[in-house]
């Protein structure tokens, strides 16, 4: 049977159009249309990165968006809590006994402790207002804005998260933020700090952020005084930084907060005694000046329910 | 109809990534909205992908006050690949979801450090080197349910609807 010429032609290349169904441009406008489209969607992103990280003109539109959206995200979160609770009892039963005899014994020492320290602090409160001692700026200081958090960090890279009140709660940026129940004794643990506003939503940096540092101090010895930041690894390790090798630091220690008076821009944004979290391990070498200590924080970065937000008291 | 079903798909899924999945520290890494962007695409092709893909990481950005456009732009461009992708070679082919998934997951993650070195944010290579075979295995996973309800919720099209330019080859 002899070839069809026309056919011959198509298999050496031509392009065949297949009729396009009615109300479809021709292939070569779709190509050009999806070419169109999709240039436009690329170039639009990039003027959102630009703007919205050059300037904070966005910032309105985001902040009500994420506004509108937080009901979503609060009926979402409660649907699924039910679940997220069953399977946290579940996991609860599994250590119920060892964790009740462990607490029963840690309730006894720290019940010694209190009467200790109550002492102690009496006495404290005594002698400074007998020095007239202006020392850093307690946690007393600040006012307290307790909210919830919205969203959690989203990826490896992300280390920072969305809490549910905003400049219209009273939250600034660089407000300090600390787990409420995150410290040894139930008391706070400190989380990060704001670094963006808007009117009913803020975000927050996580200390485990490479951008993050807090100075810090041994509260079993305050000559120990370095600065607190993110490890080389996971978040789940701190490192106290530019601790030379003098002072002693022990394993089990808790880290707090330094603070420090300083004035203008040197002034620490952080309270003195939020505590960060305690020595897990320590060593030293003849090669470097300060001592490498590793901390293990208190709070557990990648869930985190609720927050407090410090903001200094008005005046 | 396609376009209102695939937003609220995308927008359920967002919800679900922001308020459910990173609670859990394994889930961290996962990201279902990637898997259901991705889905949608190989069924409906490029250019709902690429549209898709913009406005569901415009609201993520939106939600978790981030940086705009990060995400829309790293979306944008998986959801334009993969929708080629589901238009040429990929037609009913079983393994199709799953060697999309795996390869714009990788990609997404060193998207991502990428576009933070160039915003001269931290960007450690290290951290997304170890997340990528959790977040591979975790995708990996959610696809087969996920491209499944996808899968029904848009039947496949047409071969005509899809094709309209055909090259013959020797």
């Amino acid at each position: 049977m002899p070839r069809n010429r026309t056919v011959r032609l198509a298999v050496l290349g031509s392009s065949v159009q297949r009729a396009a169904p009615s109300g479809f441009p021709s292939s070569r406008s779709s190509a050009l249309k999806r070419r169109i489209v999709v240039g436009f969607l690329v170039l639009a992103s990039l003027v959102l990165i630009t703007v919205s990280f050059r300037s904070s003109a966005l910032d309105g539109v985001q902040g009500t968006g994420a506004t509108v959206l937080r009901p979503f995200e609060v009926a979402a979160d409660r649907i699924a809590r039910p679940f997220a609770d069953t399977v946290g009892w579940f996991r609860g039963l599994v250590d119920a006994k060892h964790e009740n005899e462990k607490l029963r014994a840690q309730n006894e020492a720290l019940r010694r402790q209190l009467i200790l320290d109550e002492g102690a602090i009496h006495e404290n409160v005594e002698l400074k207002k007998a020095l007239n001692y202006i020392g850093p700026p307690s946690i007393a200081d600040y006012d307290r804005i307790d909210t919830s958090v919205v969203a959690n960090p989203q990826s490896a890279l992300d280390e920072s998260i969305v809490i549910g009140a905003g400049s219209s709660d009273g939250v600034q940026p660089n407000s300090v933020v600390v787990e409420p129940l995150g410290g040894p004794d139930g008391s706070g643990a400190l989380v990060g700090t704001v670094d963006r506003v808007t009117s009913h939503a803020s975000r927050v940096t996580l200390l485990t952020d490479s951008g993050s540092a807090v100075t810090a101090t041994d509260v079993t010895n305050p000559h120990v005084i370095g600065a607190v930041r993110r490890g080389g690894g996971s978040s789940d390790v701190l490192i106290l930084d530019r601790v030379p090798k003098t002072p002693v630091v022990r394993i089990g220690d808790t880290i707090v907060t330094a603070g420090s008076l300083g004035t203008g821009p040197l002034k620490s944004k952080f309270p003195r005694g939020i505590p960060i979290g305690t020595v897990s391990s320590r060593s030293a070498n003849d090669t470097t000046l300060f001592q490498n200590i590793q901390l293990k924080p208190l709070v557990d970065f990648s869930s985190i329910q609720t927050v407090v937000v410090l903001v200094p008291k008005s005046r | 109809m396609d376009g209102l079903k695939a937003a609220l798909v995308l927008f359920v899924a967002a919800l679900l990534q922001l308020s459910v999945l990173t609670e859990y520290r394994l889930f961290r890494t996962a990201s279902i909205v990637l898997v259901a962007l991705l889905s949608v695409a190989l069924l409906r092709g490029s250019m709902f992908g690429a549209v898709a893909g913009f406005m569901t990481g415009l609201l993520l950005d939106t939600a978790t006050l981030g940086t705009l456009g990060i995400t829309s732009l790293l979306l944008t461009l998986g959801g334009f690949w993969i929708g080629r992708y589901g238009e040429t070679t990929a037609r009913d082919r079983f393994h199709a979801p799953y060697v999309s998934v795996a390869v714009v997951t990788a990609l997404y993650l060193f998207g991502q450090l990428v576009l933070q070195f160039m915003l001269g944010e931290p960007a450690p290579a290290g951290l997304v080197a170890h997340g990528v075979p959790g977040a591979l295995l975790l995708n990996l996973i959610l696809t087969l349910p996920v491209y499944a309800l996808i899968r029904r919720l848009f039947p496949p099209l047409e071969l005509g609807d899809r094709i309209r330019e055909v090259r013959l080859l020797g």
